[in-house]
């Protein structure tokens, strides 16, 4: 049989595709848009701007977690930022009973997230939906209501690591050497992301992306080309708990500790709303979904405006994403990108 | 080879396949019959997402009943959908690359048999298109692709020829008729398109109601006025 078609009589993706026609412009665009970003605000933020932008990056990684679950498989999750707590919560114990280094805290809180998100979300696997979106919320409640509780442990004795009412004994995270000032820890912070952007694209354009993206299309199909459905889903509820996690180690590490009252189960759907307002097909999404989620609330606080007015902007731009830009800004910006990248290309060819 | 023993299906009180027989022998075999007549559910049987109530499937002598539908496509099972399922945002050769992740033994065998697949159905120079960008002729050769890796040894195709017009449909229909022969697989065929059936398929089923109601030569069967009053409407 004949050729149907010729390589470049159609365009093909740049920054949407899973493929690797484009993989290093991808990937140089990643190490760029991260590092200026990152750069930028490094170089101009200070106090109580560089501190919200930290926390800013770790909603990115949680934002991560989010959007590759509902862009891959189209699942629901809405226990994004209760699995950031637990994550915080196992670092902060890993660290107050062996001081190990503060990587393998971080690894620990990813890992103790992950194992959590995972097991919760086994006998969830089967739901989709809103059935899903319940099962989850349902999670970030009963999280709630147990770190209300049992609280974050401070370096008290026992497993949960409690002090007196005073809280004079207090003992804080303390940050790596090499990131304790607020402005490496910001970078140090910075990079992390990168890597975690660089983990989630790599699954993407390799076997479990590939599998996720059968199982999005249609189970049955998935199932005849011979994926295993519940592995595949249980691995991305791993990977997204383990980002969770990770963000929630990084937020023990930019505080010290962690406050109870902090993990609401509303968070959660703020962090959904957020994934949904960057963009799930492409990193940029939750890179920039990740920022705006803290850097609202933080603008309207500095501005002495009630940060409830945030839910109201949250609200309007969500209607605007779900009825005009489904693809997100990351996708707007994305598709911006690509055809600017195309016309660049042919120019240098003609 | 596909043998099919004592099958009976049962959705409540409707009985989409009752104690159906038959052993598909020849290389293309075609599954033809009114809408509703059990087609697509005995394909379904066959790929494990249905369950029969009764009676038991072969693959080459190893039965089927029990195995899950992944399970199957490791025994060489292949089949493709009614309605195409080209992931969009993946390229050709991601979407062929898919199913060779989970079949293939190793990622170099995988790779070669992607590439042979896409050679095969003509779609190596359109590897790297998306397959939103990919028209429903494509698609539908995509479609084909995916079953071709993995050493197939039963490939059954629901309606592969839908939608396409009539030079498509004869392209599609010498591709389909070198399967065999380069693949060593053999094709089970539903279509609509008794002419398709009739140049292809050395056999042919026929159901009506869930029930068998010819098997044999497809040029007798299709000539046989039970099988004209039944299928084609005309005695």
């Amino acid at each position: 049989m004949t050729e149907l078609g010729k390589t470049g009589a159609y365009p093909v993706a740049v920054g949407t595709s899973l493929g690797g026609a484009l993989f290093i412009p991808r990937n140089v665009a990643i190490v760029v848009v991260v590092s200026a970003v990152t750069a930028l605000i490094a170089l101009t933020a200070g106090g109580f701007w560089l501190s919200n932008f930290t926390q800013a990056y770790c909603i990115v990684l949680a934002l991560l977690g989010c959007a590759l679950l509902y862009g891959q498989l189209g699942l629901v999750s809405l226990c994004q930022w209760a699995l950031v707590g637990a994550g915080g919560w196992v670092a902060l114990r890993v660290y107050h009973s062996f001081h190990p280094p503060f990587v393998v805290t971080i690894l620990a809180g990813g890992v103790g997230a992950s194992v959590i998100g995972m097991l919760w979300g086994l006998p969830a696997l089967r739901m989709r939906g809103l059935y899903l979106a319940l099962v989850t919320l349902m999670l970030a409640g009963a999280f709630q209501v147990l770190i209300s509780v049992t609280s974050f442990p401070v370096g008290g004795p026992g497993f949960l690591g409690q002090v007196g009412m005073s809280g004079n004994d207090r003992v804080m995270m303390a940050r790596p050497i090499f990131a304790s000032s607020d402005t490496a820890y910001f970078l140090f912070v910075g990079f992390m992301v990168m890597l975690a952007i660089f983990l989630v694209e790599t699954h993407r354009r390799s076997k479990p992306g590939r599998a996720w993206a059968l199982i999005r299309k249609n189970e049955q199909m998935a199932m005849a080309s011979g994926v295993h459905i519940v592995f595949y889903k249980a691995w991305a509820f791993a990977l997204s708990g383990f980002l969770a996690g990770v963000a929630g180690a990084l937020m023990a590490g930019l505080f010290g500790q962690l406050d109870d009252s902090a993990f609401a189960p509303t968070d959660s759907i703020t962090i959904f709303i957020g994934t949904l307002l960057g963009g799930t097909g492409v990193w940029l999404g939750p890179f920039l979904g990740g920022i705006l989620t803290r850097f609202i609330p933080a603008l309207l606080i500095d501005y002495n405006v009630n940060s409830y007015v945030g839910l109201l902007f949250f609200g309007m731009a969500l209607t605007h994403a779900l009825t005009q830009a489904p693809e997100g800004l990351g996708g707007q910006l994305t598709a911006l990108a690509e055809r600017l990248y195309e016309k660049f290309k042919r120019r240098r060819t003609s | 080879m596909i043998r099919i023993e004592s099958l009976t299906v049962q959705f409540g009180g409707v009985r989409p396949l009752d104690a159906l027989e038959g052993e598909f022998k020849a290389p293309i075999c075609g599954l033809i019959g009114p809408n509703g007549a059990g087609k697509t559910t005995l394909l379904n049987v066959l790929s494990g997402f249905v369950r029969p109530v009764k009676g038991t499937t072969y693959l080459d002598g190893v039965a089927l009943t029990g195995l899950s539908p992944a399970r199957r496509t490791a025994l060489g099972l292949r089949r493709t959908f009614q309605q195409e399922q080209v992931v969009d945002e993946l390229t050709a050769d991601e979407n062929v690359q898919a199913i060779a992740d989970h079949i293939c033994p190793n990622r170099h065998d995988a790779h070669n048999e992607v590439k042979s697949a896409l050679s095969f159905i003509g779609l190596a120079g359109r590897a790297n298109v998306l397959g939103r960008q990919l028209n429903l002729f494509e698609r539908r050769l995509i479609e084909i692709g995916k079953t071709l890796v993995g050493r197939p040894k039963a490939i059954l195709l629901d309606e592969p020829g839908a939608g396409l017009n009539d030079s498509e449909t004869d392209k599609l229909r010498s591709l389909l008729k070198e399967i065999p022969g380069r693949f060593g697989a053999q094709l089970v065929l539903i279509d609509h398109d008794a002419d398709l059936i009739a140049s292809l398929c050395i056999e042919t089923m026929v159901l009506d109601f869930g029930k068998l109601l010819a098997f044999g030569p497809t040029r007798t069967v299709l000539d046989a006025p039970i099988v004209r009053q039944a299928y084609l409407g005309t005695g």
